[in-house]
């Protein structure tokens, strides 16, 4: 056992099984973000062929470009606000569930979850459709309130919230999923030692129920947060980032770059930006999940 | 004690009469596009609507027979189930030596899942450049290859999970009667894992099936995929609403056909990453 040839250590079961995923995924992975990190460093109009070598240029100059700082600034309202909505409705939501009294938490679980699998382009087109000015029936049924005519996409003041209603819509789901599923993972004895010593629903659960559910919480929450910074498909459906630059948010704005202006070297580096931006909130989330676990 | 009762009959009543609200306000709008496709195109936009009327299928045969909507769909499923099957092939023998070996240790699987962080628009633009000059643009080919980027970092994240479930001994007793590692892992570690690789295949199906932003820039006329194709019957919107409910119905029934069959299944699977119980 202890004579093996450099070959058999480097053919070993263990390694041979994960060579083919490192190899793909230096192929479609890290090579393309080599060469996108080489041409950010270059100037890049299509049209013209890759130019010369301009250093951090291309970088610096995103932040003077307004567009590029108001889709930055879309994108973290966005962020924040879809985040924070779902998380606080999908909680309510599965401590509703959770109720151990409740008659029919299948059925209402099943339904509640249907938007889970579903694209985000047919999400936007449903609710492009149903939230047209003259013909969706939205507008129709808040008239027979009394209620004037909204312009859901089309109004500067109301664009961004209606993104953001049809993104909780869609992606509230996914955090419920995973809050029930932690619910039903806990360790029931706390709670009997609770009952026990007569503490009330609202202890039971900033005392009990949240710090033991914490790590799951985060997990969601990571799990959308990185989801909702990277939002394409909806702002392209419906809105495409109007009216003005209202609801751009920063892939829209570098799909903009690239593939409208053919400016691929400023648009590779703002996508570097948006990579870093990322990162960084992971890294930071991750941290806080760290803390609290130990 | 009646009063308390009481209190606990409303608040119960209360918990229904949300929950039902919040069904409904997921269900009806589904419901309402799926009405408006079975409606003639002289009555989908009617304001104020309808409500009885002889459903038809004229805006299904629209979208099949005016538009190539055959292809699109055939487009769709062969990149799906092409990207979700290279991509358990390569990635069940990875999650597998990771979760009994710990091979490569954190920082590698670290590595491989951090880059389910990659926002596709970074690695869209050089595929665009590459797939422009050595002929993979406007092919489905091409549009698998750039599903492997998501899929096998989901897939990895998925199974670790489902094999450190499955107990050493299994192999272990194998290898006595005669198996090596290899055969041990495809005749009793992959059977006995069925229910997982199945789970994460059919999310690496949907991930696949939802994809729009590399299908939109990538494909063309011939390589379309659902998604982009039923995003640009928008710009007709005003004349075809019924068409394009016809096609938002089509895109989403696998995902609810295949929600509604396996959910228990697939939820489970879903959270075997998240949750560690």
């Amino acid at each position: 056992m202890r004579n093996k040839t450099v070959l058999q250590r480097v053919f070993q079961f263990k390694y041979t099984m994960i060579y083919p995923t490192i190899f793909i995924l230096l192929l479609v992975i890290v090579a393309p973000l080599v060469y996108s990190f080489y041409i950010s460093l270059h100037k890049y109009i299509l049209q013209f062929g890759i130019g010369k070598w301009v250093y951090l240029k291309n970088y610096l100059n995103a932040f003077q470009d307004r567009e590029f700082l108001i889709s930055m600034k879309n994108t973290f309202i966005l962020t924040f606000s879809v985040v924070t909505l779902e998380f606080l409705i999908a909680l309510g939501t599965a401590l509703l569930l959770n109720r151990d009294d409740l008659k029919g938490k299948t059925f209402y679980t099943i339904i509640l979850m249907i938007p889970v699998m579903m694209p985000p382009i047919a999400v936007g087109l449903i609710w492009r459709l149903l939230l047209q000015p003259d013909l969706g029936i939205v507008n129709y049924v808040l008239g027979l309130f009394g209620a004037k005519s909204y312009g859901w996409y089309g109004d500067p003041k109301l664009a961004m919230l209606t993104v953001i209603s049809v993104d909780v819509w869609h992606e509230t789901s996914l955090i419920l999923i995973i809050i029930l599923a932690g619910l039903t993972s806990l360790d029931k004895t706390p709670y009997e030692a609770a009952r026990v010593d007569g503490a009330s629903g609202f202890q039971t659960f900033f005392y009990i129920t949240l710090p033991m559910l914490a790590p799951v919480l985060m997990v969601a929450i990571l799990i959308r947060m990185i989801a909702a910074i990277k939002t394409y498909d909806l702002i392209y459906i419906l809105t495409r980032g109007g009216p003005g630059f209202r609801t751009e948010t920063m892939s829209f704005f570098v799909y903009k770059k690239a593939f409208r202006e053919l400016s691929m070297g400023d648009a590779s580096s703002q996508s570097f930006i948006l990579l870093i931006i990322i990162l960084i909130f992971s890294i930071v989330l991750l941290k806080v999940m760290n803390r609290q676990e130990t | 004690m009646i009063n308390y009762r009481l209190k606990k009959k409303v608040s119960l009543s209360l918990v229904h009469l949300i929950l039902i609200i919040e069904c409904l306000i997921v269900i009806l709008p589904i419901l309402w596009i799926f009405r408006t496709s079975l409606v003639h195109r002289v009555l989908a936009y009617r304001i104020p609507p309808k409500w009885i009327f002889i459903p038809t299928l004229e805006n299904y045969s629209v979208i099949f027979k005016e538009e190539p909507f055959k292809l699109f769909f055939a487009n769709s499923i062969i990149v799906a189930v092409s990207s979700t099957l290279i991509c358990l092939a390569v990635g069940a023998p990875a999650a597998f030596s990771y979760s009994r070996f710990k091979t490569g240790g954190n920082a590698l699987v670290i590595g491989i899942l951090s880059t389910q962080m990659l926002p596709p628009i970074t690695l869209v633009i050089p595929f665009f450049l590459v797939y422009k000059t050595i002929g993979l643009y406007n092919t489905r080919i091409g549009l698998i290859i750039t599903y492997i980027t998501f899929n096998i970092p989901f897939i990895i994240w998925i199974l670790i999970g489902f094999f450190q479930g499955v107990p050493k001994e299994l192999e272990e007793s194998a290898m006595v009667d005669g198996c090596n590692r290899f055969t041990a892992f495809i005749r009793i570690i992959l059977p006995i894992s069925l229910p997982g690789i199945l789970s994460a295949g059919v999310f690496s199906f949907v991930l696949s099936w939802n994809e729009f932003l590399f299908a939109l820039i990538l494909t063309g006329k011939k390589s379309k995929t659902l998604p982009v194709a039923v995003s640009g019957l928008i710009t007709q919107q005003g004349t075809q609403i019924g068409a394009v409910c016809a096609a938002v119905i089509l895109i989403i029934l696998p995902m609810v056909i295949l929600y509604f069959g396996l959910r228990t299944f697939l939820i489970k699977g879903l959270v075997a990453g998240a949750v560690k119980e």
